[in-house]
């Protein structure tokens, strides 16, 4: 092929090749203006050629892209702009004008330094390649990685729950077996004390006949004209034993040791109600306010030295609920309000009932939690407590029973003032009727 | 490393001829920014790929990177990386034409032209000096702000040997700072080295 | 390495003795000590850089001629060097045919 032929070769294949071409001159004026440029950009060479090429296209950013073309005339050297960070030099239509996506053709555009018969540039040569599809296809693919992200993202927290509800179960399953080892024990006392209780019965009515056969020897002494000596030595024993004290304070002694006992059985009760072994996991109906009384006696400890606790009982309807349960939910926040005092403060527990739903509330006047943490107490091992003192699960196995019973915890706290758990739980238990229903 | 992929002789030379690509890069960047701009003597250092992030770590410190990466070609083929700390190089916008605050794009964006002005002037000088041609691919994003030690790990470089220039160039009034590491395939190297030879023996 | 190279640009005729600084530092010891004619100076060096070397000999006289050696080759460099009092600037690397050049025109060799 001669010279010539090549030359109109390479011309053709620079107008017709399915890239844009344009090159401009150091005055920014356009040398080079391929079919494609035309084309897209609606303008033939002939209105193109000649012209400042920021004339013929007032939109383009001229300050940032002149500076970009002069470093090129300076430097030498290739420059290039992405589609990533720069969609477009020039606002072309794209060729997916339905199913598009984007707004305007995005380009990659290469910027070449092209030499004159010397060293210097005379030249920059700009292509502009059409990256639509790409760009399309690299949304679609961003897209459905960040589907997998948020996938995974999901998998993650389902992961945490799954082990939050390992926890809890945990947690619960020793607090069942905790629960166990009191009624196994209560169990035990209760023999003990009722023969105790039995034998300090019968020890009343023979202390009471033994009395009654001293009174009736002092009737006796006090009939007999003379006194033999022998009764010097029985009113000096009288003395000596204190004997009119002896008979009082026998009398007492017996009364507080029954009453002592009563407390015993009591407790043991409140032990085998509160832990219900026998009926642990079992629907029942039950009065909250029972639960909170026979609660409040197995946290007695845990509360009579720091607070004084005040009663403002309304009468309840019985619920159905798991009351094992329940009294869990109501010893956490008993030992909570009483760990939430410092020094010495009150703790109040009310209770009513409002159309379908019962309520029971427990205040105390200790520091109160900060707005900041109040989102965060039912999260499992969240604490504010010192190492040792709290696992962080109370709140949360709590909340989790109150769930389970279809009710819900309402907290109202002031710092400095105190805080009230509110515990509303349903009359009935739909769920477990539909469960058991299915059944 | 094992064997010595260049001898001192070669380092010694290449280390010359990269303060000269450096001189050049500077020049550059003051003819771009029509600025006068100090050049720190220039650190060079051959290490291992997976070395790259602890000599990295001793000058930038710690705190996050970006890099870009742009391919060269010719009679020596490799890649640059360019590295840049916390900072970037924001501090220049306005010298390359951009008005306000610059968003993220801009901001990768004006990354990726002066990693472009500074792999183009640094590398072309050196193979120029080394009487090689070389040519470049566009630059591309490799890292937008992620912590140093996790810079190399997710690419799985298959170069063996790493050269890192550390480029600290200082303008008047802003400042900024870069690494350029050229990073070349083994068999590669050899056609390095034996450049190096030919520039020693021209003296 | 830069020594090297510039040692086996400068004229194999030339009769010298080549005192070797391997910084800004022991140039000016060199220069103090009486030993320097004639000084290649680089400007980025440790310790003291070029620019300092030639603002330190203009203010003690200047009793040497300096020729900037340097891989900085910004225009505003060079125009500092010659304004500081170098009386020429050569690009490295180092062309023989140019350090011939500018010793021939100070008429420092023939």
């Amino acid at each position: 092929m001669d010279a010539g032929s090549v030359e109109h070769l390479l011309h053709f294949v620079v107008d017709r090749l399915e890239v844009g071409i344009l090159a401009v001159d150091t005055e920014m004026r356009v040398v080079l203006w391929n079919r494609f440029m035309a084309m897209h950009s609606g303008k033939p060479p002939e209105q193109v050629i000649g012209r400042n090429l920021f004339e013929c296209f007032p939109e383009l950013p001229q300050k940032w892209l002149e500076k970009k073309i002069r470093n090129v005339f300076l430097l030498r050297n290739y420059a290039f702009t992405s589609w990533e960070q720069r969609p477009y030099l020039f606002r072309f239509h794209h060729n997916r004008p339905i199913t598009g996506g984007v707004d305007a053709m995005q380009q990659s555009c290469t910027f070449l330094p092209v030499k004159g018969d010397g060293d210097e540039v005379e030249h920059v040569c700009i292509n502009v390649f059409d990256y639509t599809d790409t760009a399309l296809y690299q949304h679609k693919l961003m897209a459905a990685i960040g589907e997998l992200e948020s996938e995974r993202e999901e998998q993650k927290r389902l992961i945490k729950r799954l082990e939050e509800a390992q926890n809890q179960l945990l947690q619960s399953e020793k607090l069942a077996s905790i629960g166990q080892l009191a009624a196994g024990v209560a169990h035990e006392i209760n023999n003990p004390i009722g023969f105790v209780n039995s034998n300090l019965g019968a020890l009343d009515r023979y202390v009471q006949d033994l009395l009654r056969l001293a009174d009736a020897y002092g009737v006796a002494e006090d009939a007999l004209a003379a006194r033999p000596p022998e009764f010097q030595a029985v009113a000096q024993l009288k003395q000596q034993i204190e004997f009119d004290f002896l008979r009082e304070d026998i009398c007492s002694l017996i009364k507080e040791s029954r009453d002592g006992l009563d407390r015993v059985k009591k407790i043991v009760q409140d032990l085998k109600d509160f832990s219900r072994v026998d009926s642990s996991q079992e629907w029942q109906w039950t009065d909250l306010n029972k639960c909170l009384e026979s609660t409040l006696n197995v946290a007695t400890n845990e509360i009579k030295h720091k607070a004084e606790v005040i009663k403002d009982f309304g009468a309840l309807p019985e619920i159905e609920c798991l009351p094992s349960q329940i009294n869990q939910v109501f010893l956490n926040l008993l030992v909570n309000a009483a760990q939430a005092i410092t020094g010495r403060g009150t703790i109040t527990l009310a209770s009513g009932h409002d159309g379908d739903w019962v309520w029971i509330a427990i205040a105390d006047s200790g520091c109160g939690i900060a707005p900041e943490q109040i989102k965060r107490i039912f999260d499992p091992f969240y604490t504010t407590k010192p190492v040792g003192q709290g696992t962080g699960l109370g709140l949360s196995v709590s909340y989790n029973i109150v769930a389970k019973h279809g009710g819900r915890i309402e907290v109202d706290s002031l710092l400095g003032k105190g805080t009230t758990f509110r515990v509303w739980l349903p009359l009935r238990h739909e769920t477990n009727e539909a469960v058991d229903a299915s059944k | 490393m094992n064997a010595p992929l260049l001898t001192q002789d070669q380092k010694d030379a290449l280390q010359e001829i990269a303060n000269i690509g450096m001189g050049q890069a500077g020049a550059s960047i003051a003819k771009v920014l029509d600025e006068f701009v100090q050049l720190s003597i220039p650190r060079v250092l051959f290490v291992p790929p997976e070395e790259i992030p602890v000599a990295l770590a001793l000058t930038i410190g710690e705190g996050q990177v970006s890099s870009v990466r742009q391919a060269f070609h010719g009679s020596m083929r490799g890649e640059a990386l360019l590295v840049y700390g916390d900072q970037r190089c924001n501090d220049l916008a306005d010298l390359m034409g951009y008005d306000g605050k610059l968003d993220h794009a801009s901001e990768l964006e004006l990354l990726l032209d002066v990693s472009n002005v500074l792999a183009g002037a640094c590398l072309g000088e050196i193979a120029k000096q080394l009487g090689m041609t070389i040519g470049f691919s566009a630059p591309s994003l490799m890292a937008d702000a992620v912590p140093l030690e996790s810079l190399l790990q997710a690419e799985a470089l298959p170069w063996k040997t790493a050269l890192l220039v550390e480029v600290n160039f200082r303008l008047e009034q802003r400042s900024f700072a870069c690494h350029l590491v050229m990073l070349m395939p083994e068999n590669e190297v050899a056609a390095l080295a034996a450049a190096l030879d030919r520039f020693l023996e021209s003296f | 390495m830069a020594r090297k190279m510039l040692i086996r640009a400068l004229p194999p005729e030339w009769d010298i003795e080549i005192t070797q600084a391997g910084s800004g530092r022991e140039a000016l010891d060199a220069y103090r000590a009486g030993r320097v004619d004639v000084m290649f100076l680089d400007l980025t060096m440790p310790e003291i850089d070029g620019y300092t070397v030639l603002e330190t000999l203009r203010r003690e006289d200047l009793n040497c001629l300096v020729i900037v050696v340097s891989a900085d080759i910004q225009e505003k460099a060079q125009e500092r060097v010659l304004d500081l009092g170098a009386i020429a600037f050569i690009k490295k690397p180092v062309d023989a045919a140019k350090v011939q050049a500018v010793l021939k025109d100070y008429g420092i060799i023939v």
